[in-house]
């Protein structure tokens, strides 16, 4: 424990010991030295005798990587060809393909810091945010609806994503981006973009009900969404193991989940209308008659019980027709911002729950952050401290708080790699894996902090070093290979890149790309597709798929599509995007027999299949080399290979190009980053 | 240590390992040959943890919440009480729509004793009746929530809130598939419309995307992406997935595991495109078994179709199938709140004759040994009228029936009190019934986890009992 921070602490908050409230607890020695718990040290970068060492250990990051490497008996694979540099860097940082001539030009430049000059390209390109900042969403459970039974939609949900699109794309200071998403509208009540951020305490799924509502309940669970993200996403901590009972695994009491949950107690809901009086009023106007009649509607339709009899059916068909065109006259929602505000005379009581049942009360507690990197006996925040979620945010970014430099730059470090420090990255306790490199995970989380919390020289840090830019080919000389599988079969000592498989919104960004589709409109609110009407009727609500009128908008980035909680679009689904109802740390990546009939029956494909075929003659000619060859270098980076030009060739005497096509988007070479 | 599931996995030792992962009980090095089938196929059959009774679960879920008042838990002092209020000795009941004024409302239903034991089944289910010795009856199934969404996720996830894996998926988790063609987890949907809780109730939650359910569409072409686009012809997507094959080992060294996966994967999607169709079409049936599930009438003829497809699939090796009763908004469902009678004469018209085919043909066909039948909803209803004629959501004591798969015929496990308020005898959680239709599949509730966000998750979460009694 860090005496720094114990000073601070005390400076920030004052320390005040409230009584007849849960003890504030303490906690042993061995309790407060877990490693992801102790202050972060300074480690001494590894120096190299030999020359070729000195050399490959250019960085930080690969001295440290490199005196692993030679502590295991291992050694670094040699660096990636230009083209696969080329089209991992751009699937890494833009989630997109390079398009031959962008592959071109970064082999054509024979300049020393041309991997610098694409680096810097790459961070300053609009799409970038667009892909990090989907690691992000994953991380905060983004959906635009409530989830349960209502799943009903958030029509402005998106201006949190583009919020967080903005963010990376500017770099916002990391330190910066964590307390206006905690805090916005502690910082400013009337700055829109603050306001937006605070959204980020609303991400969860919400129950609403019909009925007896159980107020105590839902609040309950309102307030158990927002304290248990902040564990997840910031500290890398479950503390939400701790909501029932104390902690099994790590030093969380279940006093410390609810003190941190009383950050919380006065948070509510606030929808900021972005129209003015007189538009309110005319909506009204307009859409109460409309909403009458729909309810009406609504109850006809459900008297009607019988499918079985025809007549009954057809008038049922009838009228749910009627209703869809009233409902596509009401008119669109006006603009709101989702935020939350401080509403001090609803204060929630916050009381250590019982098996966390709002029901079972036990002693009441406030506001403090985690006791085990607290000094014994530190007090609560008085329950008057103006700003909480500030107070909580300037913990949680404080430069020397152990965690959350750590666990930011770990979950950098994964995204980059396929593979964290830490394998766990929302869980640094004693169930989540031990760091394989804790002196480089020091390092970096240091540099983090040191740097201004700023992402892009983190990243320009890691795509910098050789460690990055090592081939993910297994080592041809065949006994060290067998020693490599076998000492370290995970690869947790980088003695070569990762493959990846591209993640689903990554390939179906890059099948847009490469058939020449991609509506690269950044932006606004989000799309829904059509899709296929039996998955429609597994809606509890059929009527909320509205596909967009423009159909060029089907086109767009995965990133603007709908995220439903209770519609996954299959493509998605099926390569493995999280679910939304919880934090996602890391994506699985499954390979099974529902993947290759999504890629070869779907309609997607199929659909692209079609435009590549055009475009493939449109712009090679009429020369079927020159075609398969194009076609190459857009889904794989590189030129056909004379055997595959040949096998493509033959294919192309008797079979149509439209499959030909559709081959180039299922193979492995376009499917997986080296 | 554990780690998260991990699948950047070049080689086959890794892929084998990590195919692995998770399976507190099996060990790195045994079942070389299982292990082989997995690398190249992760549905491949697992071996259970226990000796397994049951291979396959049908969960014929009746959605919105049948009355147990109505159905299998007759309550003569309901009737005598009807129209009065709860006397205060029965305790207190938390609804989602009735008032604390409400008053008891008695059924309407007759009650009559059939099979060895003389358990008495309402006349609104005459045919499940006659399999009585099939089926073990509990009347004191209870749970935590009282509305739809949260109730159904606790029902079919065993938590509270959406996003944990569903039973089903668990079991294909857990054991994988027997077959090859057919997937392992498939929801037939009523086709009436959705339920409250959504897809996130069926879901894989956490678990992989090879755990998803398969969705059936209605009609004879019920998998997405099973057939064929406009145009194509099988011969030609052959040929395709011939230069695909090619063009991938091209570009791939000969034990690259994860790229072999891949290509069996195709493999496998052209052999369920091949094969499963002939096994959605139920027109090669003979006509009294089309006659057995009242196919051709119009009450049972959709329910009918799809009892009849759970069978076939359970017939080929499929883990878990589960064809729901009801759909769309509430009346669509069981979930009666205006009108009981209505409602349930209707829902029990459309299921009752095709349940009572399921069982007599799964037994006929020496399959019910191996089939483990579970029906029932994610609540009862409750004693109280809900207007003049409707009961509400009711979670503090309701019936459930089980049969097949090891489960005790003939019996009654477990009781109410007498107005059906409150399970008091042999009271079984929603966490037991599943500790127990795992245990049936051989799977331990505690070695059967998997670990997300720092826990190792399992279905049970806090572990159920298996109720003895019944196996």
């Amino acid at each position: 424990m860090g005496i720094k921070l114990l000073v601070l602490g005390s400076f920030l908050f004052g320390w005040f010991a409230v009584s007849d409230t849960a003890p504030l607890g303490s906690y042993t020695q061995r309790e407060r030295s877990h490693w992801a718990f102790v202050k972060r040290t300074t480690p001494t970068i590894p120096t190299f005798t030999n020359a070729a060492d000195q050399t490959w250990a250019k960085t930080a990051i690969d001295a440290f990587i490199l005196e692993r490497l030679q502590k295991e008996g291992l050694k670094p694979a040699p660096p990636a060809d230009r083209v696969t540099l080329a089209r991992r860097l751009y699937f890494d940082l833009l989630g997109l393909p390079p398009s031959p001539a962008e592959v071109a030009a970064f082999i054509n430049d024979k300049s020393s810091d041309a991997t610098s000059k694409l680096v810097d390209k790459l961070l300053a390109s609009p799409h970038y945010g667009e892909r990090w900042g989907q690691h992000w969403l994953d991380v905060v459970r983004f959906a635009e609806t409530d989830g349960f039974e209502y799943d009903t939609h958030r029509p402005d949900a998106w201006r949190y994503r583009d919020y967080v699109i903005r963010s990376f794309n500017a770099d916002k200071p990391y330190d910066r981006f964590i307390t206006e998403q905690l805090a916005g509208d502690e910082m400013s009540t009337n700055d829109d973009e603050l306001l937006i951020a605070a959204g980020f305490n609303r991400l969860g799924p919400l129950r609403k009900n019909a009925g007896n509502q159980e107020v105590a309940s839902s609040r309950n669970e309102v307030l158990t969404e927002m304290t248990n993200i902040v564990g997840a996403a910031f500290l890398g901590v479950t503390a939400g193991c701790a909501r029932c009972h104390d902690h099994k695994f790590d030093p969380i009491r279940q006093s410390d989940y609810y003190r941190l949950q009383a950050y919380f107690a006065g948070v509510y809901e606030n929808d900021v209308a972005k129209s003015s009086p007189a538009e309110q009023a005319a909506w009204k106007t307009k859409a109460e008659p409309l909403e009458k009649e729909i309810k009406e509607l609504n109850g006809k339709i459900n008297k009607i019980t019988s499918l079985e009899d025809p007549e009954a059916a057809s008038q049922r068909v009838a009228l749910t027709k009627k209703l869809e065109a009233l409902q596509d006259q009401l008119p669109a929602p006006l603009p709101a911002l989702y935020s939350v505000k401080n509403v001090s005379e609803k204060k929630s009581p916050i009381h250590l729950l019982t098996r966390g049942e709002y029901a079972h009360k036990g002693a009441r507690v406030g506001m403090r952050p985690l006791g085990v990197l607290l000094p014994d006996g530190a007090g609560e925040l008085p329950e008057t401290t103006d700003k909480p979620r500030t107070a909580l945010a300037q913990w949680i970014t404080d430069a020397n708080n152990p965690l959350t430099a750590r666990v930011m730059a770990n979950r950098l470090w994964q995204f980059h790699f396929g593979r964290g420090l830490v394998a766990t990255a929302n869980d640094f306790g004693r169930m989540g894996a031990r760091p394989s490199h804790p002196e480089l995970l020091d390092y970096l989380a240091n540099e983090f902090a040191s740097c201004g919390f700023s992402i892009k020289k983190m990243h320009r840090l890691i795509l910098l070093s050789n460690a990055y830019q090592q081939s993910s080919a297994l080592p041809t000389d065949e006994a060290y290979q067998a020693l490599a599988l076998k000492k370290d079969p995970e690869n947790k000592f980088v003695w070569r890149f990762n493959r990846q498989r591209l993640e689903a919104e990554q390939l179906r960004d890059a099948m847009l790309a490469v058939t020449g589709k991609l509506n690269p409109k950044a932006g606004g609110p989000s799309v829904m597709i059509p899709i296929d009407p039996g998955l429609v009727t597994l809606l509890y609500k059929p009527s909320q798929w509205k596909p967009a009128m423009d159909a060029t908008e089907y086109a767009r980035r995965s990133v603007y599509l709908i995220a439903k909680r209770n519609l996954r679009l299959p493509f998605m689904e099926v390569f493995d995007a999280p679910d939304t109802q919880a934090s996602c740390a890391r994506r699985e990546s499954s390979t099974h027999a529902p993947q290759a009939l999504e890629l070869l029956n779907g309609s997607i494909t199929n659909e692209l299949a079609e435009a590549f075929a055009q475009r493939l003659e449109s712009e090679a000619g009429a020369n079927l080399r020159k075609q398969i060859d194009l076609g190459y270098r857009l889904t794989t980076g590189r030129a056909a290979k004379p055997a595959e030009m040949k096998a493509a060739l033959a294919f192309l005497q008797t079979q149509p190009k439209r499959e030909f096509a559709l081959t180039l988007l299922n193979l492995n070479s376009f499917l997986y980053v080296n | 240590m554990p780690t998260e599931h991990y699948r950047i996995t070049n080689t086959r030792r890794e892929f084998l390992r990590d195919a692995f992962c998770g399976f507190g009980g099996m060990a790195f090095g045994a079942m070389l040959a299982a292990q082989e089938a997995h690398a190249q196929n992760p549905l491949a059959p697992k071996k259970p943890h226990l000796p397994a009774k049951a291979k396959s679960v049908i969960f014929l879920f009746l959605s919105g919440g049948p009355s147990h008042m109505e159905s299998f838990d007759p309550k003569p002092l309901l009737n005598k009480l009807h129209g009065q209020k709860r006397p205060a000795s029965f305790g207190e009941a938390k609804y989602q729509f009735v008032s604390p004024t409400a008053t008891l409302l008695g059924t309407k239903r007759t009650f009559q004793r059939y099979g060895k034991n003389g358990i008495e089944v309402s006349d609104l289910f005459p045919q499940l009746a006659q399999r009585i010795d099939d089926i073990a009856v509990i009347r004191s199934v209870h749970s935590d929530m009282v509305v739809h969404s949260a109730a159904q996720y606790q029902l079919f996830t065993g938590r509270v809130v959406p996003g944990f894996p569903s039973m089903g998926a668990w079991a294909i988790y857990g054991l994988g598939n027997e077959s090859q063609s057919l997937p392992a987890y498939v929801v037939l949907p009523d086709p009436h419309g959705a339920q409250e809780g959504g897809m996130p109730m069926y879901s894989n939650g956490f678990l992989p995307a090879v755990y998803q359910p398969t969705m059936f569409r209605p009609g004879n072409r019920p998998v997405l992406n099973l057939d064929l686009p406009k145009g194509v012809t099988l011969d030609q997507r052959r040929k395709t997935l011939g230069l695909l094959k090619q063009l991938n080992q091209m570009d791939m060294q000969p034990d690259d595991a994860e790229f072999s996966a891949r290509l069996n994967a195709y493999d496998l999607a052209f052999k369920m495109q091949t094969e499963a169709p002939a096994i959605f079409d139920l027109s090669n049936e003979p006509q009294e078994t089309l006659d057995l599930y009242g196919i051709g009438k119009p009450a049972t003829d959709d329910y009918g179709r799809r009892c009849l497809m759970a069978r076939r699939l359970v017939e080929k090796g499929v883990r878990f199938v589960c064809p729901v009763s009801g759909g769309g908004t509430g009346n669509l469902q069981w979930d009666a709140h205006s009108d009981i009678e209505e409602n349930h004469t209707r829902m029990a018209a459309q299921s009752d004759q095709p349940m009572a085919a399921l069982l007599t043909d799964l037994k006929r066909r020496g399959l019910l040994d191996s089939t483990l039948v579970v029906i029932g909803g994610e609540f009862g209803r409750s004693p109280e009228s809900e207007g003049s004629k409707g009961r509400d959501h009711h979670n503090l004591g309701y019936t459930m029936l089980m049969a097949g798969g090891g489960v005790q015929g003939g019996i009654v496990h477990g009781a109410t009190d007498d107005i059906g308020l409150r399970a008091i005898e042999k009271p079984v959680h929603l966490r037991d019934l599943h500790a127990t239709i795992l245990h049936q599949l051989g799977l331990d509730q505690e070695l059967l986890t998997y670990l997300h966000l720092g826990r190792e998750e399992r279905l049970t979460e806090t572990l159920g009992t298996v109720v003895t009694d019944i196996i």
